[in-house]
């Protein structure tokens, strides 16, 4: 009985409890968003590493069905009939670096295989290799840029 | 509350120095929570924790003398060694990550640090406490020690038994 | 006999002499009971629970404990095996500080220098090294016999779980320092461990360039890898060790085959 008594005379909340409620909001929230800045701030921004855009040397100088590695880049540029591509070395299952091989590439760690495409033939890996865009810079020479992936089959034609 | 008796259940006897004060009612046995199963801390735990200190920074300097830790070549990224290995606790991870990459790599970790905390929310019942391999928990020992012995047969093959492309090789031939 | 001015001059010496010794004895007596307040050995009850009481470093421990706890049988001591480890890893670690560089370039040098050049730079880096690996196995040995003798039961739900926390630090601070020698073995390690990470939905990849500052495993990995391996790991890791130690003591200590309902609650000893 008194209760209800009560709860037609007050608000559900009384100004106490809101306005505890309210400052612990506000320690709260403030502490959320100190915790995201500084997560924020670990969130690696800049790139220290190599540049990732690379050139591969002049395009004419390719001949059809060559696949030249770029050891240090981790790239390896394949010209075919159907254009230029730029295939990642870096073995998606485990971040291995992969080789060139007959039947296309092989990576040596846990023997993941892809073809002349760098799609899965066998193995472990889950996905085929990277394709990284291509253009062609002014002076005739192959751009690589390797922030920029495109879907596989994605040649350049020159 | 305990319910006290206070009437002399013994009388005083006048040649001994100790004589029964009361009578407490309950339903256990409290002899093991006596003083009496109590000990010093000085010197009785602090000996043996010294002894083993002393027992394990010994073994460790006999073993820095005699195994070199490794050191391969300095680090290329340009040539993978064949086959590239973890660290040998996570080597049965990574023995279930050349079946399944997400089940070996993320599934089955996050599976067993789950079922490890939920463990004693899980099990509550106060039995078998405080005794190596009590025969009422049987059933819990028994699922845990295939749990070991699973990651530890992983982990042995992972080490010993995977050769170049993560083929199966055997380690005497 | 007379009393010659000589034998009066020898017996002031003597005096003197006497006088000087039993005042260093005195002060030295001051300063150590200043610094031990209850004797060297203490036999009585009194002093042994002083002893153990009034020691910054061992007041941890209780000033009693039960005879079966201290039973090696029922223990095998993992848990002060593990300490321990975690104790000599962070004396060798930090001396291996003064000639580590987390550099890309510099960090493998360091390493031949450690083996070669600097004196017992050996005996540190293999005792470092052999630590580590036998901390990781004793603490899963530990958490083993926890288990089998069903220790993790009420009221110790929660010093398991600080327990499970442990194991997953140790872990890392193993895997951190794996890449710090910047060898083959370290690079290809990381590669691997962090690309099974990558595989995680949603937050795997963000979470492996998180740890590797970057795409590929290489100088920014190298420092953030130091930095958690030398500073934040070890940090988190005594807080807990910590927690866990202390958690022991408001469990009523270990484990017990008489343990009852009533008793084991919110000990305070």
């Amino acid at each position: 009985m008194r209760k209800k008594q009560n709860r037609t005379q007050q608000p559900e909340i009384d100004r106490r409890t809101f306005l505890t409620a309210l400052g612990w909001s506000g320690v709260g929230l403030s502490g959320l968003i100190a915790a995201l800045g500084n997560l924020l701030y670990l969130k690696p921004a800049v790139e220290y590493g190599p540049p990732t855009r690379i050139r591969g040397g002049k395009a004419k100088d390719y001949q059809e069905g060559i696949k030249e590695v770029l050891e240090n880049e981790r790239v390896i540029i394949v010209r075919e009939k159907r254009g230029f591509a730029a295939i990642s070395s870096t073995c998606t299952h485990l971040g291995c670096t992969v080789r060139a091989s007959d039947a296309g590439f092989e990576c040596p760690c846990h023997g993941s295989q892809f073809d002349n495409d760098g799609f899965v033939t066998g193995g472990p890996a889950p996905r085929p290799l990277d394709w990284y865009q291509v253009s062609l810079a002014p002076n005739g020479e192959l751009e690589i840029d390797k922030s920029v992936k495109v879907p596989p089959e994605t040649y350049f034609k020159v | 509350m305990r319910e006290v008796n206070t009437k002399e259940v013994f009388p005083k006897n006048s040649n001994k120095t100790y004589g029964l004060m009361e009578l407490v009612k309950g339903t256990k046995p409290t002899v093991g929570l006596q003083p009496d199963d109590m000990v010093f801390t000085w010197p009785h735990l602090l000996i043996r924790e010294l002894v083993l200190f002393v027992v394990v920074a010994g073994l460790l300097l006999v073993a820095a003398f005699l195994f070199d830790a490794p050191l391969e070549e300095v680090a290329n990224p340009n040539h993978p060694p064949n086959p590239a290995k973890a660290p040998w606790y996570f080597l049965g991870l990574q023995e279930l990550v050349s079946y399944s990459a997400f089940a070996g790599g993320v599934l089955i970790p996050t599976l067993i640090v789950v079922a490890l905390i939920l463990i004693p929310f899980i099990d509550r019942k106060r039995i078998g406490v405080g005794v190596w391999f009590a025969k009422q928990r049987a059933f819990a020992n028994g699922l845990f020690f295939t749990f070991l012995l699973v990651m530890l047969v992983l982990i042995i093959i992972g080490t010993f038994f995977r050769g170049p492309n993560w083929d199966f090789v055997v380690p005497w031939e | 006999m007379p009393i010659t001015a000589e034998m009066r001059e020898t017996a002031r010496g003597k005096m003197h002499a006497e006088s000087f010794s039993s005042r260093f004895k005195v002060f030295w007596k001051n300063v150590y009971r200043s610094l031990f307040r209850y004797g060297r050995m203490p036999r009585d009850a009194e002093g042994q629970s002083y002893a153990v009481f009034n020691n910054l470093f061992l007041h941890i421990h209780p000033v009693k404990v039960s005879k079966h706890s201290l039973k090696f049988t029922y223990t095998l001591g993992l848990g002060v095996i593990a300490t321990i480890l975690f104790l000599i890893l962070t004396f060798t670690g930090i001396w291996l500080m003064f000639y580590y560089f987390p550099s890309a370039t510099e960090a493998y040098n360091r390493m031949l220098d450690l083996r070669s050049s600097v004196d017992f730079g050996f005996v540190l880096r293999n005792v470092h090294k052999w630590a580590a690996e036998a901390m990781v196995a004793v603490v899963i040995l530990h958490m083993a016999r926890v288990f089998f003798t069903g220790a993790y039961k009420p009221p110790r739900e929660f010093n398991w779980i600080v327990g499970v926390i442990l194991l997953l630090l140790t872990l890392m601070l193993s895997f951190t320092g794996y890449l710090l020698p910047w060898d083959q073995l370290a690079f290809w390690a990381i590669t691997v461990g962090t690309s099974i990470a990558s595989y995680a939905p949603v937050l795997g990849e963000p979470l492996r360039k998180f740890l590797l500052g970057g795409d590929t495993v290489g100088q920014e990995a190298l420092v953030r890898f130091y930095v958690l391996h030398v500073v934040i790991l070890p940090g988190l890791m005594s807080i807990f060790i910590a927690i866990h130690f202390w958690r022991i003591r408001k469990d009523s200590g270990l484990s017990h085959p008489n343990e009852n309902g009533s008793s084991a609650r919110g000990g305070a000893t």
